[in-house]
């Protein structure tokens, strides 16, 4: 495979139910996962199966990856490879996706480490067996530019101009806190409804500007886990939530493999590099 | 704050220009909580009722000069009002976004 005077460790994507992907793995064999000319393999480990690549030690070492996860491009070339991977595997089998840059020195320490956290992936594993991920995120368009404020350049009559600022200041305060005020009821509705039908739900970090940029402000980031064939029912249920909340953008993604609903993660196992998570 | 700088989010870019840049950005920033909270509280004293319309008219064109005061030092450093806040994570950003 690798010219044994190479020094390799293995990264690992995803962990299945031992058996679920032994068979049909040719798909995953004909993935590049990082590209480094090793096979995407399965490795068994007790009753369950780590879907693992080798990799270069020089790139991929605890300082290699820390340069390579700090730098855009490549956090994104990295994030793209493991994600389709784990896509791959999940097509195969209920799979529980593993925290960007998980590393093991060796095969041993993989099924050392899947060892140690048998139980947890064997619930996580039945708690998303026939489930899939669908994220939603609301967003509260910012408010309109400053035009429609009917500032008039002089000061009404009795006020004076010192007021008359005053009232302005207050008007924009009270339109901005009424605003922020509609768009967070609207992010509870919109949660309410998805969660009545997902059997998990997760509220995660909303994004700051740099990613929603400057034209609206991210009210929820959430996920859910739905049983597989709710998904007619969830595209209804927000397409009659996107005619109703008229104040907030919906979105809706998916579906995913349970990356939010999988903590049988063994991110900082302590091996060659725990887990970089970005 | 905010400059688009491409680089990755652990690379501190020691440039001259945009050091001063930035140090200037994050005073003006400070100045910026300051004079809106004061726009606060000024308002809540005069909803509170008690000052008079005198009182009133001196406050509101002092915190108006103020107001002014900053737009004009945002321009001369070639700064955007949108460049006078900081991303605080979790608990949002530091200045309300309209």
């Amino acid at each position: 495979m690798t010219p044994p005077e190479t020094l390799t460790l293995v990264y690992a994507f995803a962990v299945c139910r031992g058996g679920g992907l032994t068979a049909p793995a040719e798909p995953l064999a004909e993935l590049p996962g990082f590209g480094t000319g090793a096979p995407v393999r399965t490795l068994a480990a007790g009753p369950l199966t780590a879907v693992v690549q080798d990799v270069p030690a020089a790139g991929y070492d605890e300082e290699a990856l820390r340069r390579r996860l700090s730098d855009g491009a490549e956090l994104e070339r990295c994030a793209r490879a493991h994600h389709a991977v784990i896509t791959a595997a999940s097509a195969l089998a209920p799979t529980v996706p593993l925290p960007l840059a998980t590393v093991y020195l060796d095969d041993g320490r993989v099924q050392e480490a899947l060892g140690e956290r048998e139980t947890s992936f064997l619930t996580a594993l039945d708690r998303i067996a026939g489930r899939v991920e669908w994220g939603v995120k609301v967003y509260a368009p910012t408010g309109p530019p400053p035009a429609p404020e009917a500032a008039p350049a002089e000061g009404p009559g009795p006020g004076g101009s010192g007021r008359a600022y005053l009232d302005r200041v207050r008007t924009r305060q009270r339109g901005r806190e009424q605003r922020h005020t509609l768009a967070l009821r609207a992010a509870e509705r919109v949660d309410a409804v998805v969660r009545g039908l997902a059997v998990a739900a997760r509220r995660l970090r909303p994004h700051g500007v740099e990613v929603t940029g400057k034209h609206r402000i991210h009210v929820l980031n959430a996920a859910y886990l739905l049983d597989l064939g709710r998904e007619r029912e969830l595209r209804a249920a927000l397409a009659s939530l996107r005619r109703d909340e008229t104040d907030v953008q919906i979105e809706l993604s998916g579906p995913w493999a349970p990356y939010s609903f999988a903590d049988g993660g063994i991110a900082n196992a302590g091996i060659a590099n725990g887990g970089a998570t970005p | 704050m905010s400059a688009p700088i491409p680089s990755g989010p652990s690379r501190v870019d020691i440039d001259r220009d945009s050091v001063g840049r930035d140090l200037v950005a994050l005073v003006l920033t400070v100045v910026e909580l300051l004079r809106q909270l004061m726009e606060r509280q000024a308002i809540r004293r005069i909803d509170a009722g008690g000052l008079t319309e005198d009182q009133i008219e001196r406050i509101g064109t002092t915190l108006m000069l103020l107001d002014q005061r900053m737009t004009e030092l945002c321009d001369q450093h070639g700064l955007t009002p949108e460049d006078l806040n900081l991303d605080l994570g979790p608990l949002g950003t530091l200045l309300p976004r309209d």
